[in-house]
């Protein structure tokens, strides 16, 4: 039932001078997990807090289920909302906190006591009830801040980095631990966070933010194959930019000229006449190396330049024979390890790749966070 | 279906609106009678009635300008003496607010309870102590047989009067050490320890790094110092001897009825409070931190400097630690502990002559009969402080949320803090011309011109602590918490504002009882047959009855330490 719906939603600070929020457009769906990502700074709370009630838009407008609540107060809006610095009341122990919503609402003293309980046992804290906010470790705040938020009973729970505080083995724990609460509990959940990883772990989908305004709307999945932009291309997972020139087109494979006049064959993409300008996004994790030569498609020569040992990966620094450098990423427990100097083949196939129209500010540009 | 609901949450919430607006009209609207009114009545009466005052003042047909000579007079005298206090305060003040930052040590909270004491001490009272201290053969005189120096004693150079400068020191010293431990508390462990990881010194640290960060923090204290000095009234009057301050004058001249020159010295009075502290609110406050001037002269000789530095550093510090601690001891404790062990010397006869026409028990019960004044004034100084308090608390506790909640907030709060500096002796003039029979006529002098006048400065007391608790705990995020959770706006406020700003609250109603209670200057002038236990104070100094006023100041002191006492467990729970 509540689904979440944005329309142009639009808000500034500072008289205008700060555009925080720009024509926002949203769907999100019922009993849904979705995120909301970007570098901080990218008006991702604000967004949240609009939805909450907590700012009000300067223009457009916000639905929860079929309802029209742009300017409706917080607490008419019946939402459940997690803040990143917990703010448990200081005033009030684990047990008045966690029944502040059914207390406010005026629910008769034993539903309150029943629902206390049911929602301290489930995030395992009814033996805290008595302590004060303080006594508690971080994770425990935030699993008393979760519960609190949904004592009241709403089934729509807003979260803005909820795990920003935390160290990073409980958040790892805790993230999937509100991933179950969600849905047992049938919620529609939206969680704010500067950690795409953190989102693409637990979300049905994503939105990712750039400067106040939505690039791109998808499952993990999608985001990670089909990013329609540069920045989203870099921002989830990562990837090497190569710059080059259209010289032929086919049905869906590009021939790209790199410097030094060396030809691939990309994933067509935007790439849509000869001559033009492009950029080339390969992930580091999408490039075959090895010493020899073996005569596939997209071979290009290299030297190790750099080897980063990283546990899980290994990390490879690459020079190209056109001076272009890449990075390649490879699992450090399957094939072959290199060194320094090594000289190299890499080789990537063409739909591993994504060809995107080179950006008419420049590539860093595009690239930036702010 | 979903627009009827929205036809109805739409109306709901202009409903609320309306709410809203209504209480900021009646929170700003008795701010305005109860604060701002008061406060700045006397500029406009000075100016609306420019040529009544002029007349009297530059042009009087019997004297000439001889008023205007006489402002000029005691204006310079007040400045240079407040001027000199506050240097004095900076001297002593710089090194303790260090000290205390930096430090632990045992007694520490002691020692920062005795500079606490000093601002919400009786100043009458502690007048009496000075005075006793210095003067009197039970003091520091027992030592030599007589006093230590006359109560006339001017000091040489400066020119001012000795006991003068040391009350107003010790009154306004604290303003130097607290706000400037409270920023070097905050910038102490970062910056400095950088810099010393960097290799400077101590005290190169010191001038390089801390004074250029606190120096706003310097200003700001400064200039409270300096207002308090300039306005100061009870303990000035009773340790004044032949010198007059301004402020004692605006109290003589009302009192003969010269209404006209007393308005034209407080509306200058007040000018110069108000000047200074938009000064230090506007523009120092914006600028954060100054630039440590490149000075080529301190390049040329940096080698030498740095190296003298190193060696201050080593050797010099134990120095001046104990020179300011031994002058806050001398200068506020010393008076206390004088005047709560006279009170026995002098109990059943003068120590000097031996008569019990000179004694405490003599002055009160005999047949001066001290004792039932003193109890009506202390019926009368509480009843002023309790609704005064009361008054300004119900006034404050709202402002305190239109400061936070809007834009026009900030202008209002730097509006409200002049009562705070403004010297109490205009205020009282302007709240007597304003209410009084020559103005509004709504109150004639008595009980209810005093409470109007302590309301002046005790909704700024209140409102003060109340806002840094708020600042300092981040209520209005709390507040957002509680609305998501499904409270209104006033359950928030009630379930969540007001349990967390009670600590601030109920330290400004202290802060603003101990205030109310202490009060001289103003309540001089509005007081009319209420007389409060301060006037009563500074008129037994006057009528030369010292027995009682010495057990009257020690009584007004130990009520004093009492309300400190609880201000302690409050703040520091
Ligand atoms: N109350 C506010 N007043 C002024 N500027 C604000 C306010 N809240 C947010 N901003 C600005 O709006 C932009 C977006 O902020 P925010 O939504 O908090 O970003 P994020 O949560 O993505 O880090 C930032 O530039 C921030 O400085
Ligand atoms: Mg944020």
């Amino acid at each position: 039932m509540p689904d979440v719906k944005l329309v142009k939603a639009r808000k500034t600070f500072d008289k205008g001078r700060i555009v925080a929020v720009d024509q926002v457009s949203l769907h999100v769906r019922d009993k849904e997990y979705f995120s909301l990502v970007g570098p901080s700074g990218c008006g991702k709370t604000t967004t949240l807090r609009m939805i909450a009630g907590l700012v009000e838009p300067d223009e457009g407008e916000i639905f929860i289920g079929d309802k029209l609540v742009t300017s409706l107060p917080p607490e008419d809006r019946d939402i459940g909302y997690v803040f990143q610095q917990y703010a448990l009341f200081p005033n009030m122990d684990v047990w008045d906190n966690v029944t502040y919503g059914p207390t406010v609402k005026a629910w008769t003293e034993k539903k309150r006591e029943r629902i206390g309980r049911e929602m301290l046992e489930m995030v395992k804290l009814y033996d805290r009830a008595d302590a004060i906010p303080d006594e508690l470790s971080g994770g425990m705040m935030q699993r008393v801040a979760l519960s609190r938020a949904l004592a009241a009973g709403s089934k729509l729970l807003l979260l803005d980095e909820p795990l920003g505080a935390l160290d990073a083995k409980i958040r790892n724990e805790l993230r999937y631990e509100i991933r179950k609460l969600v849905n047992d509990l049938e919620l529609t959940a939206i969680h704010v966070t500067h950690d795409q990883a953190e989102a693409m772990a637990v979300s049905d989908r994503i939105a990712i933010m750039k400067k106040g305004r939505i690039l791109q709307v998808g499952t993990p999945y999608e985001l990670y194959m089909k990013p329609q932009e540069i920045f989203v291309a870099n921002f989830i997972g990562e990837s090497n930019f190569l710059e080059g020139r259209v010289v032929r087109l086919t049905d869906d494979i590009a021939t790209i000229r790199l410097r030094g006049d060396l030809k691939v064959r990309a994933r067509r993409n935007e790439a849509s006449k000869r001559n033009e300008r492009v950029v080339l996004a390969i992930r580091p994790e999408a490039f075959e190396i090895s010493k020899r030569q073996r005569k596939s498609v997209n071979e290009l020569k290299g030297v190790v330049e750099k080897v980063r040992f990283e546990g899980t990966d290994i990390r490879y620094e690459l020079r190209l024979a056109n001076d272009d450098s890449v990075i390649v990423v490879r699992p450090s427990l399957g094939g072959e390890w290199f060194k320094h100097n090594d000289k190299i083949t890499i080789s990537f196939s063409p739909d591993k790749t994504h060809t995107f129209l080179y950006p008419p500010q420049g590539l860093l540009t595009e690239l930036e966070l702010e | 279906m979903a627009h009827g609901a929205y036809l109805h949450d739409l109306r709901f919430w202009k409903n609320r609106r309306f709410i809203t607006s209504t209480f900021i009209f009646a929170v700003v609207a008795s701010l305005c009678v109860f604060v701002l009114l008061p406060t700045f009545y006397l500029i406009s009466f000075t100016l609306t009635r420019w040529t009544e005052v002029y007349a009297d003042v530059f042009a009087n047909p019997l004297i000439g300008d001889e008023n205007w000579m006489q402002i000029l007079r005691y204006l310079s005298f007040s400045l240079r003496l407040s001027i000199v206090a506050v240097a004095l305060d900076f001297l002593f003040g710089i090194p303790l607010a260090y000290f205390l930052a930096r430090k632990q040590f045992l007694g520490k909270s002691l020692l920062e309870d005795i500079i606490t004491l000093s601002l919400v001490i009786p100043t009458s009272g502690f007048g009496v102590a000075t005075l006793l201290t210095w003067t009197g053969v039970s003091g520091l005189g027992v030592l030599l047989g007589r006093g230590v120096v006359e109560a006339s004693y001017v000091v040489p150079i400066v020119n001012v009067p000795f006991l003068m400068l040391l009350v107003h020191v010790a009154l306004t010293f604290p303003y130097v050490v607290r706000t400037l431990q409270g920023k070097l508390e905050n910038l102490e462990p970062i910056f400095a320890q950088a810099s010393r990881t960097l290799g400077a010194s101590a005290f190169t640290t010191f001038r390089k790094i801390i004074f250029p960060l606190s120096i706003p923090a310097l200003f700001s204290g400064g200039v409270l110092a300096f207002a308090r000095s300039l306005g100061e009234t009870g303990a000035t009057m009773v340790v004044a001897s032949i010198h007059t301050t301004a402020p004692m004058a605006i109290v003589r001249w009302v009192s003969e009825f010269k209404l006209a020159t007393a308005s034209f010295l407080g509306f200058l009075l007040i000018i110069f409070a108000t000047i200074a502290i938009l000064l230090v609110d506007v523009f120092v406050q914006r600028i954060g931190a100054f630039k440590t001037p490149k000075s080529n002269t301190l390049a040329r000789i940096g080698h030498q400097v740095l190296r003298t530095e190193k060696v201050l550093s080593g050797k010099l510090r134990w120095l001046k630690d104990i020179a300011s601690l031994a002058a806050v001891l001398t200068i506020v404790i010393l008076p206390i502990i004088v005047v709560l062990t006279s009170v026995g010397a002098y109990w059943s006869l003068d120590p000097d002559t031996g008569k019990y026409q000179g004694s405490v028990l003599y002055q009160l019960f005999g047949p001066p009969n001290y004792f039932s004044s003193l109890m009506s004034a202390t019926l009368t100084s509480v009843l002023v402080a309790v609704i005064s308090t009361y008054i300004a608390a119900c006034i404050a506790i709202p402002s305190v949320y239109l400061i936070k909640r809007y834009r026009a907030g900030g202008t209002l709060r730097h509006l409200l803090r002049i009562p705070l500096i403004v010297p109490s002796s205009a205020l009282g003039l302007s709240v007597l011309l304003l209410w009084g029979p020559s103005g509004l006529n709504l109150a004639t002098p008595g009980i209810w011109l005093i409470v109007l006048t302590h309301i002046v400065f005790s909704v700024p007391v209140v409102m003060e602590p109340t806002i840094a608790v708020y600042e300092g705990s981040g209520i209005s995020m709390y507040e957002g918490v509680a609305r998501t959770l499904g409270a209104t706006p006033y359950d928030a406020v009630e379930t969540i504002s007001i349990p967390m700003l009670k600590r601030g609250i109920l330290a400004g109603v202290i802060l603003s009882f101990t205030r109310s209670l202490g009060e001289t200057g103003a309540t001089f002038l509005v007081m009319g047959s209420d007389v409060t236990v301060p006037p009563l104070v500074v008129n037994m100094v006057e009528s030369l009855a010292i027995p009682a006023a010495l057990f009257a100041s020690a009584y007004l002191i130990a009520l004093s330490l009492i309300l400190l006492l609880l201000f302690r467990i409050v703040v520091r729970k």
